[in-house]
């Protein structure tokens, strides 16, 4: 066995207990596997080939993202938070390079502190969100989007550092060669590509290694034209952008392969970190403060400025409190190029990024909580002369209804409302909904759902029926938790949710999938017992969608 | 830190000219295998030269070996392969020893010494793990009768070429005792491996996978970090056994590999690991079949270009032979002793290892390891093309080969199902409709990613399939393709989009989607049904509203029927029996 393959052995083998640890209290993986490069480091002196390896791991993290980049998407994000993500950055950044260089490290070094703390993570940030994201809340998006944006940045600075450095030519040179790289990217993935995936036929087995050439071809074009490879790699991902529904065998393989390098890629961070000084102490601990603390408390600040409620502003702030994996990959082509060459940042910035993230699971545990304290110093008060502004209320209203939220269902429960002549008022959060709100609605309430003052405006002691449309265990519980007169009509998506719910006291839980299933149950029932054709089935169903 | 910046060039090479001459094989249909083999031909010392073996595609291929086995460790369930091991043994000892001596025999009369007329004999005994196992992957055969036959034999083989590595690696011996020894060694430390992953997959491996099985990438990467383990421990025995006083103890990465797999097999997450780990498996073997003709120069390997065309030639018949005859003896049937063998005709990448350590221990020169080698590279190229033709030719030889007609007593082969009901997702939406179908379908499969739904669904006798239905291992273990009925509660647009590709023509299809345009579609691509969950429950939700404000009695009636379904025990209840109409009728 060769070297190199007996310390790829020891890494992985060493990986594996931490990976169970970080699984069994649900704890994100990134960390664990650096923490486990450190353990691993003892046993390993030669990290030289094992650097190569993990920079096929940089190269296929910027590969994917590449090919996952969807360019719809970057319009929508550019349109909804890029304010508060590049003004976080700019100011985030600078007070981390400002504190390098008050403790008297070289602004051209403290600019990676800057960089470190000014992204967030999207690996453990959105995979943290989930949950949020497929239930369309608020704040799920609005994170979703600010990370987004911090990736565009991050790769960005990427660009730039190659081009700065290896500067055998002028930098306009330099440019121009990646400008000529990206276009020849899009120009294979608008007509080579799908001629590529024809010719493998049913052949994942060729497509995946064609791909994994092309990537090569790129890092290796990158390489000749002496620009980073991070551009070859970032451009290779342009040229194979595909549905993934084409080619689902290629996109589940790349994955394997991104997953094994990414790994190595890790735990090698994590061997090149050397024991810990006074100095990297501090280093860390202040990074850690400028991530953790500083960066979410001025993104709520910037988003609650732009018009998002406290709430949301403050829980989808929460999940940017890390350092990105594109911030240390920054970090280790700025290492390997001989740009930063302090060992103190560059342990530093490993160590905050691995504390970080850590930290970031814990915080979204207790986001929640977090933001009951805040509230309840007050900080956020300002914010009711904000609901008060942004809402219209007749003065008095009795046995009326609330309907909460205003997505799918919200529009339909108000519909029916104004059929029947009866007096309810909507309340919603979503800066994406409020245009349909205003323009719907005679009554309405623009805040959120867990803060008293938003029900206190509704006049919920006067309501007679609170249906909630919002798919939320802290919403429901808070509205159980307000003791209304009112009828509260509860959504879950779970049975056993649901039956708590009902037991504390809600007069009807909705739980969509079941009233679905219902439906579903029909309609087999009418197929097997041969009432309906599958084409007669599918002609009514073809009808009711373009009605509705 | 002073660090090239540059990545291998080597590997880019090898990458890139595997891929161009893979994509031209493709086009003519010739199997992959070849075109690696000729791409490390055509870039290596023997034509162009421009590419050496470096540490890193060393590393790769090694890799490539270990993934493997590591992958075909994954496919074998102890209690599918328990009832052939008998006969495996059966055949595969007399097998080599039969092959040992007519190699020798061979050598011997196009004029080699004794000595490594011997040594060819024993390196040209075993078939080609990497060939075989890897023909057999592609065409879905690993888990046939023939290909259960196969792998067991090549397993015993690799026993073998471990033993016998071991006794070449300790040298010249000084006597029989010490060849004892070794193989007592050698022996012992199999079983005690063995003993260690079988009793692993009995103990501590069930809770842990359990507990990671629904995180994909740390389940992926935990597997890979067993299987290292199996890989790491093998290459440094030495190292484990040198307080004991052991020396010169040799294990093959390949059969830590294998049994890491194993034990993972005997899990019921295994299935979706088997997609996780074969890309890589196919990128890392590409580089080991690049890498075969990447060590030798021209003179070394054409040296005695004649004698390998003669023995290559002859001994590939001779060894059909010996396999037929040997899976016949032990009852087989004869389509499943004629595959069985045709698979097994070439000389083994081992062969080659074999030579190799036969050269470093002074026993053969460098000539006669050149000659090795090009009767494996010969061997394996034409064989590759019997194994994908492996049933045209058996269809074509049939009416020659009826005297060895017999009475199969071993069946084999997975469980097929047909016109059957598969449903993806076991949740709010489907449970109900799975009770439905079950009464209507006499198979229902239901594939699912969590262990405790699969767990339940077993329990309640469904056909359960744990697993992502992206992968397309999963779909072949649903039997999509020949289903009746397929519903699928999942919303993404790509995996129902799969499925309505596969699925057959005159299957009715449900799907779930999200929003309007999914629906839209998905109804273009052929489902009959679309089920949208939240449109339906806002509807649901204003019948609910209306009752409310002006019918309270039968508002009432509405959720009382409600809470009971939500407050059943039933895992799969009834309550479908008495959905007719709803609130509104």
């Amino acid at each position: 066995m060769t070297d190199l393959l007996t310390t790829v052995a020891i890494m992985f083998i060493v990986a594996g207990p931490f990976l169970l640890f970080a699984n069994r209290f649900s704890l994100p993986s990134v960390p664990f596997l650096i923490i486990a490069g450190l353990v691993a480091g003892q046993f390993v002196d030669d990290t030289d080939l094992i650097l190569e390896l993990a920079r096929y791991g940089i190269a296929l993290l910027v590969f994917t993202f590449g090919v996952q980049i969807s360019l719809s998407s970057v319009r929508t994000v550019l349109v909804d938070s890029e304010i508060a993500a590049l003004g976080q950055i700019v100011v985030v950044g600078s007070l981390g390079v400002g504190f390098g260089v008050v403790l008297g490290i070289p602004v051209e070094e403290a600019i990676y502190l800057g960089v470190a703390v000014a992204l967030s993570s999207t690996i453990v940030g959105t995979a943290l969100l989930q949950t949020e994201i497929r239930r369309n809340l608020v704040r799920g998006r609005l994170a979703q989007s600010i990370q987004f944006v911090q990736d565009l940045v991050g790769i960005a600075i990427l660009l730039v550092l190659g081009a700065g450095t290896l500067a055998a030519d002028p930098i306009a040179t330099q440019v121009g060669y990646g400008v000529t790289l990206l276009l020849v990217a899009v120009v294979i993935n608008r007509y080579l590509f799908e001629k590529i995936g024809r010719l493998a036929g049913d052949s994942d087995e060729l497509l995946i290694i064609g791909v994994v050439s092309l990537l090569v071809a790129f890092i290796g074009a990158a390489e000749l034209a002496g620009i980073s490879i991070i551009v070859g790699a970032f451009a290779a991902g342009l040229a194979v952008r595909h549905n993934p529904t084409e080619h689902l065998g290629l996109f589940n393989g790349i994955t394997s392969i991104r997953d094994f390098f990414v790994a190595i890629f890790f735990v090698t961070l994590g061997m090149l970190v050397t024991s810990p000084t006074v100095e990297k102490l501090i280093l860390v601990s202040g990074l850690l403060i400028l991530v953790a603390v500083v960066k979410p408390v001025l993104t709520t600040g910037i988003l609650i400025y732009q018009g998002y409620e406290p709430r949301s502003a403050t829980l989808a702030s929460l999940s940017s409190d890390q350092v990105s994996e594109f911030a240390l990959i920054i970090l280790i082509e700025a290492w390997l190029l001989g740009i930063l060459t302090n060992q103190a940042v560059f342990d530093a910035i490993i160590f905050a990024a691995a504390a970080s993230m850590i930290t970031s699971s814990l915080s979204r545990r207790y986001a929640e909580d977090i933001y009951q304290v805040v509230s309840s110093l007050g900080l956020y008060r300002w914010g009711n002369k904000q609901i008060d502004e942004r809402s219209e209320m007749p003065d008095s209203l009795s046995n009326h209804v609330i309907i909460v939220g205003y997505g799918r269902q919200g529009p339909k429960l108000a519909s029916a409302c104004r059929r029947l002549d009866q007096p309810y008022v909507v309340i919603e959060n979503d800066p994406g909904h409020r245009e349909d709100v205003v323009a719907d609605n005679e009554a309405y309430v623009y805040g959120d759902a867990m803060e008293p003052y938003t029900w206190e405006k509704a006049q919920a002691d006067s309501a007679q029926l609170i249906i909630s449309t919002v798919n939320s265990d802290p919403i429901s519980e808070r509205l159980l938790g307000f003791d209304f007169d009112a009828d509260l009509i509860l959504r879950s998506d779970e049975v056993e949710k649901a039956n708590r719910l009902l037991d504390s006291g809600a007069l009807y839980v909705t739980i969509s999938d079941m009233l679905a299933s219902e439906q579903l149950i029909k309609q087999l029932r009418a197929l097997i017992d041969g009432k309906m054709t599958r084409e007669e089935l599918k002609e009514n169903q073809q009808a009711e969608l373009e009605l509705d | 830190m002073p660090i090239d910046s540059a990545l291998t060039v080597d590997l880019a090479i090898i990458l890139l000219s595997a891929t161009v001459v893979g994509f031209l094989a493709k086009q003519t249909g010739q199997p992959t295998i070849i075109a690696y083999i000729i791409t490390g031909v055509i870039i290596g010392p023997v034509v162009l030269g421009i590419v050496e073996v470096s540490e890193l595609t060393e590393t790769m291929s090694e890799l490539g070996l270990a993934f493997l086995l590591f992958l075909l460790g994954i496919k074998m369930r102890l209690d599918e392969v328990r009832h052939i091991l008998l006969p495996v043994a059966k055949i595969s000892i007399p097998q080599m020893i039969l092959v040992a001596l007519a190699g020798m025999g061979l050598s011997l009369a196009v004029g080699f010494t004794l000595l490594e007329a011997f040594l060819i004999g024993l390196a040209v005994m075993y078939s080609s793990t990497a060939v075989v196992i890897k023909m057999l992957n592609d065409k879905d055969e690993a888990t046939s009768l023939h290909g259960k036959i196969d792998v067991g034999v090549l397993l015993v083989q690799d026993i073998v070429v471990v033993i016998i590595l071991a006794v070449l690696a300790a040298g010249r011996p000084d006597d029989i005792t010490q060849v004892a020894t070794t193989l007592a060694v050698v022996l012992v430390l199999v079983a005690i491996i063995t003993a260690a992953a079988i009793g692993a997959s009995q103990s501590i491996l069930p809770p842990i996978f359990r507990r990671i099985a629904d995180n994909k990438e740390v389940f992926f990467l935990v597997a890979l970090s067993w299987a290292f383990l199996f890989v790491f421990v093998s290459d440094e025995i030495n190292l484990f056994l040198a307080p004991l006083g052991f020396e010169d103890a040799y294990l093959s990465i390949e059969m830590g590999a294998f049994l890491a797999g194993l034990s993972i097999a005997q899990l019921p997450y295994s299935k979706e690991l088997q997609d996780r780990v074969n890309p890589l498996t196919d990128l890392f073997v590409m580089i080991f079949f690049v890498s075969v003709a990447l060590e030798l120069q021209a003179e070394e390997l054409l040296y005695y270009w004649q004698e390998a065309i003669v023995v290559a030639l002859a001994l590939m018949p001779i060894k059909l032979a010996i396999f037929f005859l040997l899976i016949d003896w032990q009852g087989f049937s004869l389509e499943t002793t004629f595959l069985g063998s045709i698979n097994m005709m070439q000389i083994s990448e081992f062969g080659i290892i074999v030579g190799v350590a036969a050269f470093q221990g002074d026993f053969i020169e460098v000539e006669v390891l050149g000659f090795l080698t090009l009767v494996a590279l010969i061997t394996m190229s034409l064989s590759v093309y019997f194994i994908e033709y492996n049933h045209w030719l058996f269809e074509r030889t049939r009416p020659y080969l009826s005297r060895w007609d017999t009475d199969a007593e071993f069946e084999g082969g997975k469980r097929e199902y047909n016109n059957h009901a598969v449903v993806i997702g076991y949740d709010e939406v489907t449970r109900q409709a799975i009770s439905l179908l079950n009464e209507e379908y006499e198979d229902v499969v239901v594939v699912d990613r969590q262990v405790d739904h699969i767990t339940t669904l077993e329990e309640n006798g469904y056909n359960a399939v744990y697993g992502d239905f992206r992968s397309e291992t999963i779909r072949k273990d649903a039997g999509l393709k020949r289903a009746d009925l397929v519903l699928s509660s999942s919303v993404e647009p790509a995996i129902n989009k799969a499925l309505l590709k596969q699925a057959k023509d005159d299957a009715t299809v449900f799907v779930e989607a999200k929003n309007k345009a999914d629906a839209r579609e998905l109804y273009e691509h052929g489902a009959h049904c679309v089920i949208m969950s939240t449109q339906l429950a806002g509807d649901r939700l204003v019948d609910y509203l209306e009752g409310y404000l002006s019918d309270k009695e039968e508002f009432t009636e509405a959720i009382e029927s409600g809470k009971d379904l939500l407050k059943g025990e039933e895992v799969f209840p009834d309550t479908y029996k008495r959905i007719r109409g709803g609130l509104d009728d």
